[in-house]
């Protein structure tokens, strides 16, 4: 994804943009929209991805002058990407915007059913990664946008502490107490619902 | 009630497959034109000069220093008797008129 075969390469293209050619961060858009699309999506809902991958080119348009080739453009790409998802999140938690949704008796039965050890349910049902994911947005929701984010990161997509920790801007130490803490948040949450469930029973 | 290890590992599974799904969500492309527009009206920022930006981290690595300094000197500043010497300087502003040189000078 750094480079076309037959075009500039994104340091070039960066050079070219900063010396007025601004037309030229087109190039830059196209190559990397489904990089951060795939970002975005993972981290935000559906309905604020396109918006918020827009942001991102603005802001990574704004920062260019700050790329200094250190690390290759697709990885400082990310990082932008990564902080604007977790601005989002800082903002809407601190304001509550988004009702908290409900942990249904469905996905109660489905989050019992799915840990116990004769469990023959394949993850390919479409039916099953719905409950799934909704499973997790319901844990998520409930989650501070620090939390979330790392978690998202090193316990969800297995990024090492250090990559983490350069993603957000943050040092290794907090990335990993904040990891262990959110992990325990996760299963705390998700374990009281299967205990309310075994209670009425 | 706390997961086993093994349902640990089976719920990390499943909501690691469920979050990767997010990606094959078909949300549509960019929209070009906003996005243009957005960005001819977003100036590009000016790089800070590189004296200014080791300026900044100089002036944070003695941040701590400083402040340390300053309570230390406010206690010292605390500590020392001031009111010997304002009564000193009011002796000798009031009676001014009769002090000499001779007297000044403590001869």
């Amino acid at each position: 994804m750094n480079n076309d075969a037959c075009g500039p390469s994104d340091e070039e293209i960066v050079v070219q943009v900063l010396s007025g050619n601004v037309n030229a961060f087109e190039q830059l858009l196209k190559r990397y929209q489904n990089h951060v699309l795939r970002i975005v999506k993972k981290h935000l809902p559906p309905e604020h991805v396109l918006d918020m991958a827009q942001d991102v080119f603005v802001r990574v348009y704004q920062s260019l002058p700050t790329f200094k080739g250190e690390s290759n453009f697709g990885q400082w790409l990310s990082t932008i990407a990564a902080r604007a998802c977790y601005d989002f999140w800082r903002k809407h938690s601190k304001f509550r915007e988004f009702p908290l949704s409900h942990f249904t008796e469905k996905q109660q039965v489905w989050l019992e059913e799915t840990l116990s050890e004769n469990s023959n349910q394949s993850f390919e049902e479409s039916i099953f990664q719905r409950e799934a994911q909704e499973v997790l947005d319901w844990a998520l929701e409930r989650l501070s946008a620090e939390d979330r984010m790392v978690l998202e990161l090193v316990y969800l997509e297995g990024h090492s502490v250090k990559e983490a920790a350069r993603l957000l801007g943050w040092s290794a130490a907090n990335v990993k107490v904040r990891s262990f803490r959110s992990r325990k948040k996760l299963y705390n949450l998700l374990s009281k619902q299967l205990k309310g469930r075994r209670r009425r029973r | 009630m706390s997961f086993t290890k093994h349902e640990r590992e089976r719920l990390r599974d499943i909501l690691k497959r469920a979050y990767r799904g997010k990606e094959n969500l078909e949300l549509g492309e960019l929209r070009w034109d906003d996005l243009r527009d957005s960005l001819r009206s977003a100036d590009t920022i000016q790089p800070m000069p590189r004296f200014l930006m080791v300026f900044a981290q100089f002036v944070w690595q003695i941040a701590p220093v400083v402040s340390l300094l300053i309570l230390a000197l406010t206690g010292v500043l605390l500590a020392l008797d001031l009111t010997s010497g304002y009564d000193v300087f009011q002796v000798l502003m009031n009676g001014r008129e009769e002090s000499t040189l001779s007297q000044m000078l403590g001869i």
